[in-house]
């Protein structure tokens, strides 16, 4: 009998290297469809403002142009939903205002965008989307992540406040009792800065539509085409799922940033049926800056509770969380389920974390966006009560603190490297 | 306003109309649908739209189609054996894991391709800064700076 070899411990190659290495990758942007006409997307250049009017008449008479749709056209889909509906302390349902496909009645960042343009070239449609008059009421912004909730300036009007929810996880009276008790507290104010995630891959979508048969294709940047499917048509435009095909080719990067469903590739799919022809979108950078879900943003304060020994005896976290202008797919499970509950790491002790996080929205200057898992996954390295080497507890050496550390494991023993 | 221009393109004559204002990038995507080369900026900063412009690393996205005239382009699609087998970079890319999603790939290798040919000898350091203009989200870097080291021995540098 021959032996088999086992795979593990082996090298094994990679199968999509030689495509990548030799320009034979298919990536969204690759993808030129017969009768192919292009998309471009006019933004706010505000951070929030009403939308007085919008006037496209010049811009779809301009040459080329073989439509301008605004959210007026788009009356009846649903918003861009949100998935994960966490609920406050004191059980109400969290805020969840409409996330509009393109913006109605207001902007609330830059690059929100508030009209698509379809034309024959990209240079045509460009040079349409620049003819269109949009009258803005420029209103204050919110771009202070730990100040939002005192801003005065509501970027929802659900949300006078600007705070969506505020959550908590754990046992308060046991870790306020921890804290009375502690010989030590340690408090950290750590700002865990947001990220702008930047695939080398723009995102793109190149949407079409078949009268043969009544079906869509949907070509996109996504790290989750079914899921991209089911919200696309289930939760805003009301198609039967089995009548459109979503497919992800080689995706160049995402990083979380491309999990989501975003309002490019919903409204080139609604487009593509009324304009008849396949509709292509591709990002710009400056469009990804702007667009792409960002991550992190949290403001905490971080307490621990220790004894004489050293040992952690409780743990407390207040976190602000910047959910962006509105919510992504995922944005509210990323400071709260996908956050608080990694914040013990492997040590045991007591009752740890009351971890209140408290979503709240900031119309930001220049950026835009819900946090996304990219959120959640850094926080496993960077979340405040990681309790990196540097978590001041007092002026240990090093050798003390690891010392420390070690006597605050579980009693399974489970390491930590 | 359109201009002709006539240039050689991985070792084939081309002749073609172009709008004066067309990157060369964007020519050889979508008018000679050679999509190897890859745009992931607007600013020139992320080299995934390396060529070769007579032998040399350009960023294709920063090269005037126009300017091509009468020159000669290779993109990654040009070093790759038409036999199936790989070029020593794109070989020691393959075999140092110097890639994950592959976007910014084909840029990276030509840019390494230019570096070793015009660089004997390079060290980590040389190429560290020779690669400097092209980003990579992926991998850290560090098995591409692996992979160029190894394709300069093979390729005798």
């Amino acid at each position: 009998m021959s032996a088999v070899q086992p795979l593990i411990g082996r090298s094994i190659e990679r199968k999509e290297d030689y495509r990548f290495l030799t320009g034979a990758g298919q990536y969204t942007d690759d993808i030129i469809l017969p009768q192919q006409t292009y998309a471009w997307f006019l933004r706010s250049p505000h951070a929030h403002a009403r939308l007085r009017s919008i006037d496209t008449s010049a811009a779809r008479a301009a040459p080329g142009v073989l439509a301008v749709f605004t959210s007026k056209d788009l009356a009846g889909i649903g918003g861009l939903p949100c998935g994960w509906l966490i609920k406050s302390i004191d059980g109400s349902p969290m805020k969840e205002p409409k996330h509009p496909v393109l913006a109605e009645e207001k902007v609330r960042h830059v690059g929100d965008p508030l009209a698509l343009v379809v034309a024959e070239s990209l240079v045509q449609a460009k040079a349409a989307a620049a003819l269109i008059e949009v009258d803005y009421e420029v209103l204050p912004v919110v771009v202070d992540t730990a100040m939002a909730a005192k801003s005065g300036t509501a970027v929802h009007d659900m949300a006078p406040d600007n705070v969506c929810y505020t959550w908590a996880i754990g046992d308060k009276a046991a870790v306020d009792a921890a804290f009375a008790r502690a010989d030590h507290i340690t408090r950290l104010s750590i700002v865990n800065n947001r990220l702008i995630p930047n695939a080398i891959e723009p995102r793109a979508a190149n949407a079409s539509y078949s009268r043969a048969d009544d079906s869509y294709t949907l070509y996109v940047t996504s790290q989750n085409p079914h899921v991209e499917r089911l919200l696309m048509t289930a939760f805003v435009l009301g198609l039967p799922e089995h009548k459109v095909r979503v497919i992800a080719p080689d995706v160049g990067g995402g990083f979380g940033s491309k999990i989501y469903l975003y309002a490019e590739e919903t409204a080139l799919v609604w487009a593509a049926r009324r304009v008849g022809r396949p509709i292509k979108w591709t990002a710009e950078r400056h469009e990804s800056f702007l667009t792409d879900a960002h991550g992190r943003d949290h403001v905490s304060i971080a307490e621990l509770a220790l004894d004489r020994g050293g040992k952690f005896l409780a743990l407390r976290v207040h976190t602000t969380a910047n959910l962006g202008a509105y919510l992504s797919t995922f944005a509210s499970c990323i400071p709260t389920i996908l956050y608080a509950t990694l914040l013990a790491g492997q040590y045991a002790g007591g009752r740890l974390s009351r971890c209140r996080p408290s979503g709240s929205r900031v119309s930001a200057r220049a950026h835009r966006r819900a946090c996304g898992p990219r959120a959640a996954h850094r926080s496993r390295r960077a979340a405040p009560a990681q309790l990196h080497p540097r978590f001041p507890l007092c002026q240990p050496c090093r050798a003390q603190l690891r010392h420390r550390r070690l006597r605050s494991y579980p009693q399974s023993g489970v390491g930590f490297c | 306003m359109s201009v002709t221009i006539q240039l050689k393109v991985n070792g084939r004559p081309v002749s073609a109309e172009v709008r004066a204002d067309t990157m060369l990038s964007t020519f050889l995507r979508e008018q000679l649908r050679l999509t190897g080369t890859h745009v992931g900026c607007d600013t020139g900063s992320c080299g995934a739209c390396t060529v070769h412009l007579d032998g040399r690393a350009v960023k294709s996205c920063n090269v005037l189609a126009a300017q091509a005239q009468g020159r000669e382009v290779t993109t990654i699609e040009g070093v790759t054996p038409v036999d199936g087998s790989l070029h020593p970079m794109q070989a020691a890319f393959k075999a140092c894991h110097g890639l994950q999603c592959g976007f910014c790939t084909p840029g990276m290798v030509m840019c390494a391709i230019d570096l070793v040919t015009h660089h004997e000898h390079a060290t980590d350091e040389q190429i560290r800064a020779g690669l400097e203009g092209n980003l990579c989200r992926c991998t850290g870097y560090h098995n591409i700076v692996r992979a160029v080291a190894q394709a300069a021995k093979v390729m005798g540098r």
